[in-house]
Parts: structure tokens; sequence; C-alpha cells
């Protein structure tokens, strides 16, 4: 027979040991994350770094203004020689305030503007399907892993569908489909190219989040808190979002954080094969126009891949960065 | 003649890319482009003849012996059966280098233009008095490249074989409408009785025509009128390899990629004033992406000496090149592109010469990557420089180039019309023609107009401009000539009788009744010489009474070479390089 506490006696029971007053107690898994985090210098420098892009897209309209540039003033017959080259700016005649980029060939429009509201398309699309690809990811995710049987037999067939679908395939199919439906109304077309934009880029980013979600839940479901919760009677929606959720926190930040440079690449891949929202600027469509200048006017080209190239290497290092502090077993 | 060559590649603000005629390198010394001789003079494209031309063709005294010439060029013949030819690339490949015709047309380096000269054919064909039957002699010593005699039933044959429209679809249809009982021969595949059009005597053949058609010399040019043997004909394949009657012969032809020429031994320069016979071989390459060809072309090393291309130069590389001005062939072509007004739907004439003020000609130019005075030559009558009897006219008074935004507000103010709105087309998936497009509603709005693009992509937008229900009020698009004549033009797209046929040939939907009389009356009662004279008045009265069409311009050409290319200039009937007089430089 076992003792019962009752039985023990006074001085059988440890006495309190006197609590060292130090700070170490009540730190989150996210605020060791930090932690670890701010102590990394390159996660630091691409904080900055992204930072200043979404600056950028934030404040376009007022950027522009202050370099006292215009988005899509060109007139071709008046600002363009008869090359089809700017009169001012580079490539010809140096450095001007006017210009600071220069003008673009055959348009003439200002680089500049289309560059920083470039910044601000990409920034715009790539944060808003990573939400929604994420919002979708986590919510089919937890729901696969918790229901047992047909659910989850379903769900997994679904995101097999997905996986199978080849995305450059159906973006160029869809394309040529939304024209032709809405081509006759430009405001109406601009409007869907922008939504199918997100839609595409969403519906094709969603899978590989719902199946580590799923994984994680089929695993936690397991553990001793949920069962107890289970135990007790708690409703199926409160274990998922208020048991499992925050257990899954880490994994979510670092698919957001890897997602986000993999949708800015994307929408510039996209745009430059002609899938995009036509009249709204953006890098890759500056990158399609300024391929056959690279060597007559570089810096066309150079200044939206500059863009994408930081932006991407800059959330790409911090995604990293972002998962080597969220994982326990990564010591550096 | 279709002013665009088939496949994509470089469709240019809803118009079509099309091969032009250079001039011959401009060496006029003058950095402004279109200074060209050819620009300013009107030009004659093709409108003389030269019946004594003699054979053989002299061979130029830079001309080395050998070697191969590349050409590289983004898009692809869609067809090199020689009844189905009717792109300006296809027709110059076939007439200038693998299969000859009745009459063919030469470089004259005086004249700095193309002239009609005999080719098969003794002479360039003998009418009788009213034009109605026309009889060519073959020469002696023909002969195909497997070394059988070329006849004049082979000739027979292949006339015959161009009414064969549902077998080989989409090449010149004139035949149906000129030759006698066109409209019901069906060609030698579905009608196997005879056809009395055609007859043969030993070396001549007759055409016999039902109405009168002075063109007829012209028309054969074509490569429809060469020889092809019945025997060895199937016209499912005859296209992979047509049987060489002319310099070169097929060795390998990849449909869509590539096409490699060998020398053919049958052919005899005693029986060709026209072609030249220097080089071993031509190496085509199609579907070539445009930066890199350019590339290759103008950094010249190794095989791109010997390597051109009969793509417009791109305006990244005009520039380049301007340096190496023998390395560029400038001229015109005489193609003419134009906004079609819709008759039907723009009725008040006031607005539609208000839209001819608000067009932002430079702008939308230069904004699809034209290059103004070189790759586009403002221009205000319809029929192009190169057309014979052309009128030099300005229905507006800005020179087709100056916009005139105020004018544009004070016409519609007039009419009543304040805003109205013009619809046009546009391919969504260029970025140049959203360019072009951008700049258009611009100019469209500061003219007092309301602007609404209608998109399209570029595999959809022909469909959609020739769909009668389409919602757009104008029409982007243009003509080439077939001949330089104003009877390839108008009654090709301006007569009445076209208006809700299939294909929309009639664009502006043009229907007025003095104008179709007068077009009959052109070509039933006046003689070829009157006629011509009387198609460029016509052109006149057309657009200063009606203006059904607003004149964007005439098509140039500019395009590049390697520095060992010889005997490269402009073929201004077709916008091609000449290849039958090319060679390798010494």
């Amino acid at each position: 027979m076992g003792i019962s506490p009752t039985e023990l006696s006074q001085q059988d029971v440890p006495a309190e040991p006197e609590v060292v007053k130090q700070e170490i107690a009540g730190r989150s898994p996210v605020q060791i994350a930090l932690g670890r985090l701010r102590s990394d210098k390159i996660a630091v420098a691409c904080v900055v770094i992204v930072v200043f892009f979404i600056l950028i897209a934030v404040f376009a309209p007022l950027l522009t203004r202050l370099f006292g540039v215009e988005l899509r003033a060109g007139s071709p017959s008046e600002d363009l020689d008869q090359f089809n080259f700017p009169l001012i700016g580079p490539p010809d005649h140096g450095f001007t305030w006017e210009a600071p980029l220069g003008l673009a060939p055959n348009t003439g429009h200002d680089n500049l503007a289309d560059w920083l509201y470039g910044a601000r398309t990409s920034l715009t699309i790539a944060t808003v399907s990573t939400l929604l690809a994420t919002l979708i990811g986590v919510s089919i995710g937890l729901l696969a892993g918790f229901s047992r049987g047909w659910m989850d037999k379903v769900i997994n067939f679904i995101i097999d569908v997905f996986l199978s679908l080849p995305f450059l395939l159906v973006a160029l199919a869809l394309a040529p489909i939304i024209v032709s439906r809405f081509g006759n109304s430009p405001d109406a077309l601009k409007f869907w190219q922008f939504t199918a934009l997100l839609l595409v880029l969403t519906l094709f980013g969603w899978m590989t989040l719902a199946r580590l979600v799923r994984g994680e839940v089929l695993s936690l479901r397991e553990r001793e808190f949920v069962q107890a919760a289970r135990v007790i009677g708690v409703p199926t929606r409160r274990i998922l979002f208020k048991e499992l959720l925050p257990n899954l926190i880490a994994p979510i930040i670092v698919s957001i954080s890897l997602g986000l440079p993999a949708f800015v690449a994307a929408e510039a891949g996209l745009a430059y094969l002609g899938i995009g929202v036509v009249g709204i600027p953006s890098w890759g469509q500056t990158i399609d126009n300024a391929v056959p200048f690279f060597n007559t006017y570089p810096l066309y080209l150079y200044a939206p891949l500059v863009g994408v190239f930081l932006l991407v290497v800059a959330l790409n290092l911090l995604g990293d960065a972002v998962r080597d502090a969220f994982d326990p077993k990564t010591r550096r | 003649m279709r002013m665009n060559k088939p496949a994509a590649a470089l469709a240019v603000a809803a118009m079509m890319t099309l091969a032009a005629c250079g001039g011959g390198s401009s060496d006029t010394g003058s950095d402004e482009p279109g200074d060209d001789a050819t620009f300013q003079e009107g030009g004659n494209a093709g409108a003389f003849k030269d019946e004594s031309r003699e054979a053989p063709a002299p061979v130029p005294d830079d001309a080395a012996e050998g070697g191969t010439l590349t050409v590289m060029t983004a898009v692809a013949p869609s067809t090199l059966d020689p009844t189905q030819a009717y792109y300006t690339d296809s027709t110059a490949i076939l007439s200038d280098l693998v299969t000859r015709s009745l009459t063919q047309y030469a470089y004259n380096e005086e004249t700095n233009d193309m002239q009609l000269i005999p080719d098969m054919a003794t002479d360039l064909g003998r009418p009788n008095e009213d034009n109605t039957e026309w009889t060519f002699t073959l020469r002696d010593g023909l002969k195909y490249e497997d070394g059988t005699d070329v006849t004049a039933e082979d000739v027979a044959y292949a006339i015959k074989r161009s009414f064969a429209i549902a077998e080989l679809p989409d090449g010149p249809t004139y035949q149906t409408t000129f030759f006698l009982d066109g409209d019901k021969y069906k060609g030698p595949f579905s009608d196997k009785g005879e056809y009395a059009g055609v007859t043969t005597d030993g070396n001549d053949i007759t055409i016999k025509m039902r109405r009168p058609f002075s063109d007829m010399d012209y028309y054969a040019s074509f490569p429809a009128f060469t020889a092809i043997p019945e025997a060895k004909d199937n016209p499912e394949t005859y296209g992979q390899h047509p049987l060489a009657t002319g310099p070169y012969k097929f060795a390998d032809y990849k449909a869509g990629s590539s096409l490699t020429l060998v020398k053919n031994d049958q052919w005899d320069p005693n029986t060709d004033p026209g072609r030249i016979q220097m080089v071993d071989g031509w190496d085509f390459k199609f579907a070539q992406d445009t930066a890199k060809l350019e590339n290759v072309i103008i950094n010249d090393n190794g095989s791109a000496q010997t390597t051109l291309t009969y793509d417009n130069v791109s305006a990244a590389s005009y520039r380049q090149i301007q340096a190496e001005k023998e390395r560029l062939v400038t001229g015109t072509q005489p193609c003419t592109f134009m906004w079609y007004i819709d008759m039907t739907k723009v009725k008040d004439i006031k607005v539609r010469q208000a839209i001819g003020y608000a067009y932002p000609y430079e702008d939308a130019w230069k904004a699809g990557g034209d290059i103004v005075g070189v790759t586009r030559v403002p221009g205000t009558s319809i029929l192009p420089p190169g057309t014979a009897g052309r009128k030099e006219y300005d229905a507006l008074g800005i020179g087709g180039v100056n916009t005139d935004p105020e004018k544009s507000k004070e016409l519609l103010k007039e009419a009543g019309a304040e805003g109205y709105e013009i619809k046009f087309l546009f391919s969504s998936d260029d970025e140049q023609a959203v360019a072009a497009k951008d700049a258009i509603v611009k100019g469209l709005e500061a003219g007092g107009f309301k602007a609404t693009p209608i998109a399209s992509t570029v595999e959809t937008i022909r469909t959609d401009r020739t769909d009668y229900n389409s919602p757009i009020n104008v029409r982007s698009s243009g003509w080439c000539s077939d001949w330089p004549s104003g009877g390839s033009w108008f009654p090709a797209q301006w007569s009445g009788d076209l208006v809700g046929l299939e294909g929309m040939p009639n664009p502006a939907n043009f229907k007025e009744k003095k104008f179709d009389d007068e077009q009959n009356r052109i070509l039933d009662e006046l003689s070829p010489e009157d006629a011509t004279k009387a198609w460029g008045d016509f052109d006149q009265s057309m657009e200063e009474e009606v203006y059904p069409a607003v004149v964007t311009g005439y098509g140039g050409v500019a395009m590049i070479h390697g520095s060992k290319v010889g005997g490269m200039a402009n073929d201004n009937v077709r916008g091609m390089p000449t290849f039958s007089r090319m060679y390798i430089t010494q």
C-alpha cells in the first residue's frame, strides 16, 4: 500500500528551497527565438533590408513625389531621340536628378517611379498570397491531422491533386481565359487579373504547409495534454485552436518566412512570362522589357534585377535564420 | 500580299511584322534615319518592267565562289508549298532561290528598286487587246533538279493546282476572280474535268480571263506560277520538298525550325536573267530568339560574318549597328498601316477626322518599339510609296505625324460628339503592344475622346479583329501590295461587295455607292495606263471625302547582316533581302 501524502510527517516534506532571484523564468519559445535572432547579425541585416523595401512599398507615392518623378508619364515623341533612347539621363547623358534611374527606351516612362511602384506590387502580391496560403494551409492541415478516417483521406487526396497540377501550365492557361472573359472592360480586367494572380499563387502555395501541419498534428494529438482535453470534454474547435495551434507557431512562421521570397520570385517570373497585371508596374515586366537592352542600356535591366535579387536574398536568409532560431535542435 | 509573316514571335502593336524591303545600304551620309532616297522620292517599287534583261545575270566582281550563307529569323514560314506561299518570307525564299515562276523581280542597282523581268518565260507575257488572254512562252533548256525537262504542261498544272483552295488553302486567290471559270473550277484534285482557262501549245501557255486582267505579268511572278510535274505531286507533302527549278534545291527541311538549301546542278544560268549561284548553300534557321540573333550578327565573329536576318532590327540594336552602316539595309516596303474606322458605327465624318487628328502617331510608334523613319515611315496616302500611280496628298494637313488634339476637340464639338468613345483592340500579353495602347489612350483622351481599349491576346487578336460582332469601332491593321498597282489595293479591301464576307476583308465596312461605281469603272472601262492613274485619284477622293481610315504610316525595313555578306539589298516588293543576287565577298 502506498503512503498517502497526509500520512507523511511534516519533516519529510522538503522545505521550499530559497528561490534565487534570477530572471530566467517565464520565457516563451517565441521569446527565446527572438532573442536568438537578435544576436544573429545576418538576420538583423536582412531585417533592415526587408524593412527598407516595405517602407518603399508603403510610401511609393510619397517617394516618387519626393524625387520629383511621375509614374507612366513618358511622352515618346518628346523624351526620346531618333533611336528611341532617352534624351536625358543614362545611358547617354550622365546622371540627372530629373530621372535618377533614367527613362525607359521606347516609352519614355521614368524608371525610378516604375521601380518604386514595382516594389509595392511585388510585396503586396507576395504578402497577400503568403497570408492566404498560410491560412488555407494551416486550417486544412489541422483538419486533416485531427480528423481520422475518411476526412483525412479526402483532404490528402485534394492535396495530392493540387500538388500534381503543373503550376506554370495552369497560370499560362488561365491568363488568356481572363483576357477573353473580361477584356471588354479595362477596369474589370485589371481587377480580375490581379485577383487571378493572387489566386494562382495562393492555390499553388498552401499544400506543403498543410502537409507539414498535418504531420505535426498527428504526433501532437496523441500527447497527454490533448488526450486530457478530450477526456474533460473540450470542444474540438477549442482543442484545435487553443491546444494544438500554439504548438505549431514555429513551423508556421518558418513556412511564412520561406514562402515570401518564393512568392516574390514567382510574381516576377510570371510577369516576365507576360502573365500578370497589365498596366501595373512590376519588376518582372520591366525585366522582360529590358532584356534586349542589356548591353546598350544596362541600368534599365539592372535596377529591377537588383530589386528582385536583394529582396529575395534578404527574405531567404531571414527565413533561414528564423528557422534556425525556432528549431531547438539547431545550435550555432 | 499578307502583311504578316506567320507565327507570333514579333507581334507589333496589334499589327504584324512584315518583311519589308530595304533599299540598299543607305550611303547618304546623314545620321537622320529615313533619309534614304527611296523614302523621299516616293520610290517606284517594281513599277518598272524590264523585258529585255538578258540571261545570264551578271556576277559581281567582289563575289567569292563557295561558302554558306546563314539566315536567322525569329519567325518561321507557315508553308513552303509554292501554291500556298503568300507571305513575304515564303515567297521570297521560294521565288529567289528554289522555284522559278513565269516572271520574277530583279534588283536594279541604279534605281535602287525592283523591276519585273522575265523568268521561265521568254518575255513578260503577251496579252490580247483587252487583256482577257495572256500568252507566255517557256525558254528552252529548263530542267528540274532531277534532270527532267520542264514542260508547258507542268506550268499549266501548277496554275490549275492554285484553284484547289480546299486542299491548299491560304495562297493568293486572284485567279478565282479574274481567270476563266475561276468561280467554278475547284482544282485538279477534286475536279477531274478539264479546265478550259489554261491551254498549252508547244512551249506556249495561254491563260484566258473572264474579265480584263492587266496585271497578269505581275501576278505571274508568284511561286504559284512555277512548274510542278503532275506525276510527282502530292498536295499534302509537296511543300516538304518542292522540285527545284532555280539555282538551289532543298536538302533538308524541318518545318518551323530549319531549311538547308544546296546547289542545284541542273540549273543553267543561261536561262535565268535574274539569279546567280555563287554560294554553295543556304542555311535558314527559323524561330530564333531576337536578342540572340541580333547579338550574333552585330558582334560579327566567325560564321556570323556570313549571317543575315530579314527581321527588322530592334530599337535596342539599331543604335549599335549605326556605327557600321554598311551592315544595315534600310528601305521601304509597300505596306500601309491603318486604323480602319468602322463606317457602320462611326457615321459622322467629323468624328472620323477627329480620330485622325487625335491619333498620337509618333508616341504610339515609339512606344510600340518602332523606329520612326526607319521601320515606320509617316505617310498620308493609302497607297504606299512604290506603287504605280500613287498620288501624294494630305487629307488632314498634318503630314501623317503631327497630332493636333485641339483640332480634334474642335471637330468633336462641331459634331456634338464630345467624349465620343473609341474602342480598339490590343494584345494584353505583349508588353510593347500594351505600351502602344497606353500611348494611344493618352493621345485620344487629349483629343477629347473617351478611349476604351479592349484586351485580346497575341494568339486571338486576328480573329477578334475580323469578327463583325467585336465591340470595337476601329480596327488596327494594314495591307501590303501584291503588285505595285492600285488594282491590288482597293478592290481587295475597299469594295462594298466584300462587306459581310467571312474574314472581314473590308475592315472598315466601307460601302459607298459612289466609290463602288468608280471602282467598277476603273476595272472595266479604263486602259491599264489610265487605271493606274485613276487609282491614285480614287485614293485621294476616298480619304478626302469619306476618311474611312487613319493612315498610321508605311512599313519600313532595317535588316542587318554580317560583314562578308554581299549583294544584300532591299527587295522593296516584299520587304525581304534580295536573295537571288547575294553572295559572300572575297
